[in-house]
């Protein structure tokens, strides 16, 4: 049965996928090619004089990224779902609950972490050409904050989808806005470092929205 | 899982609410507040306040109420006196003049934002004896590890190794202990001068690392040893009358010179919460501490740096409502904060 509801996710998502890694891929390449072509002009002492002395990441262009890649997902994969209550049907399917909807959303976090793990490989390797280790570190740990945002866009979508009545969305979008606001507060590199820990076992606990949201569509919650 | 839902989203709620409605109302009721620039004067010896008189130009005003025009600060207004001719010819019976007055002027301004940050342990180095005379971009860089600094060129991204191990050699037979603290340097060519950096080695004395014909030369100061230096700046102003500041362990300030003699000033100060700002000339350097109270006022010699009076200055008490913050005008971070 696993395997049926991945190959329903996968069905759902595919085009959406391929959408979000072409984009990843099209902004990847334009932000390396700027990049080198600053080394080829300016020489790469410019890279680490612009990250030392003003605390530039260099790959900010990618900031907004993960958090719109997990949007479109978390829609692709939730929109199908709701659309004339088919959720109904799901849940009417020969299998736990609470274990389907794990199940497609364990999909979703995990076709995201490994865009992420791949973009921020790449970048890494690519950054290792111009800048010290130490700094293609502080790079990576900036990005981090992006991916959760990533990740906590992916589950809100999600909650508010599922969420059956309009009037109970205001307060999920209410949240979801501020915590994704708080996300990127800073542009700061390396602000969030301390904080991260906290902020990632909060993005995780927004995923028992998504379990509120069928609980109160069960009950037959609606404006 | 209904419960737990419900319970998180009014939990959150109630954290947004706590985060969002006291900034809005601190926004709209809380008034701003500007202390006026104030100096300690070579000619009243006292400190004079900034204050724009009614209809007239501006004028100075000291701690006892008495009143001055720009005779009170001829060393700040130095250009303008002169131009008038009435910048006198002596000061404390010390002969003056103008290019003397401009060379010895200091002004050194560092916030917590400055101190509180997550930086990279890379350091540009630049060449302090450049080939033609002005002081170029950096070729060279300082990366501090664990067990060592090295030195890498920047443009090819690759490590010198000739060029560390001198480095290391010269580190080792000072009894550098690694891995390196604090480095305080500024990499710019917009200076006369380059001293390149006062580092603190894991038992926090001090040195100082500058690139000298491509060599990067290594300094003590032995004076510095036992102060446990929390924080320190590096100066490299026209006059070189000091090579850095120093705060120790105690937040207490003092003055590395050049010849490497470390001067106590009599100022606290403490880097992580307080603003500094120091305005120094030919014969006294004002230096004012500042936090959310109010501002602490020192004026030091500047023959020997010795504290010759002080004067504080507390803020009116405004109330801002507590809330949940993430971020503070002392530091870079984002954490949350109940203030």
């Amino acid at each position: 049965m696993n395997k049926m509801i991945l190959y329903k996710e996968w069905l759902k998502t595919r085009w959406v996928l391929l959408g979000i890694l072409l984009v990843f891929a099209a902004i990847g390449f334009y932000c390396f090619l700027n990049l080198s072509k600053v080394v080829e002009i300016r020489g790469g002492a410019l890279l680490w004089e612009a990250m030392v002395a003003k605390d530039a990441i260099l790959v900010d262009v990618f900031r907004y990224l993960p958090a719109l890649a997990g949007i479109f997902l978390g829609l692709a994969q939730a929109v199908p779902e709701i659309q004339h209550k088919r959720l109904k049907l799901t849940l009417h399917l020969p299998y736990p609950q609470k274990r389907m909807l794990l199940v497609m959303v364990a999909f979703g976090l995990l076709i995201l972490a490994l865009l992420y793990a791949l973009q921020a490989c790449l970048s890494a390797v690519l950054l290792a050409q111009w800048l010290a280790s130490e700094l293609v570190s502080r790079i990576l740990r900036t990005m981090l904050v992006w991916y959760l945002a990533g990740w906590a866009a992916y589950l809100f979508t999600w909650a508010l989808c599922l969420e059956p009545s309009w009037k109970m969305r205001v307060p999920v979008v209410g949240v979801a806005s501020a915590f994704l606001y708080l996300l990127f507060l800073s542009r700061m590199p390396e602000a969030y470092n301390g904080f991260l820990p906290w902020l990632l076992a909060y993005t995780l606990l927004s995923g028992v929205l998504l379990f509120h949201g069928v609980a109160r569509f069960k009950e037959g919650a609606q404006d | 899982m209904k419960r737990i839902g419900q319970i998180f989203l009014w939990g959150s709620l109630a954290l947004v609410a706590l985060w969002v409605i006291p900034s809005v109302v601190n926004l709209m009721t809380l008034e701003g507040y500007s202390t006026p620039f104030t100096l300690y004067s070579c000619t009243v010896h006292d400190f004079t306040a900034l204050d724009r008189g009614e209809g007239s130009d501006f004028r100075f005003i000291d701690t006892k109420g008495n009143v001055y025009g720009d005779e009170a600060q001829p060393m700040f207004y130095a250009s303008l006196l002169a131009s008038k001719g009435a910048l006198p010819d002596s000061i404390e019976g010390r002969k003056i003049s103008l290019e003397e007055i401009e060379k010895n002027k200091v002004i050194v301004s560092v916030r917590p934002k400055d101190v509180n940050k997550t930086s990279a342990p890379v350091y540009l180095l630049m060449e302090s004896v450049p080939e033609r005379l002005e002081l170029q971009d950096p070729e060279d860089a300082l990366v501090s590890r664990k067990d060592g600094i090295y030195v890498y060129n920047m443009e090819k991204n690759v490590l010198l190794e000739e060029k560390t191990a001198r480095l290391r050699k010269a580190l080792d037979s000072l009894g550098f202990a690694y891995p390196a603290k604090l480095f305080a340097g500024n990499p710019s060519h917009h200076k006369a001068y380059d001293e390149g950096y006062l580092v603190t080695d894991a038992r926090s004395r001090v040195f100082q690392l500058k690139q000298v014909n491509g060599t990067v030369q290594v300094r003590t100061f032995p004076q510095a040893d036992n102060l446990g230096v929390k924080y320190l700046t590096i100066t490299e102003f026209e006059n070189h009358a000091t090579l850095g500041y120093l705060v120790d362990a105690d937040s207490r300030l003092h003055m590395l010179v050049p010849d490497g003699r470390v001067l106590p000033t009599g100022v606290t100060y403490v880097p992580e919460k307080e603003d500094l700002l120091v305005v120094g000339d030919l014969f006294y350097y004002t230096v004012k501490t500042s936090d959310d109270k109010g501002e602490h006022f020192w004026a030091l010699r500047s023959s020997d740096f010795y504290p010759v009076a002080s004067y504080e200055r507390a803020y009116p008490s405004g109330r801002s409502l507590p809330g949940l913050r993430f971020t503070s005008s002392l530091d870079n971070w984002v954490k949350p904060r109940f203030k």
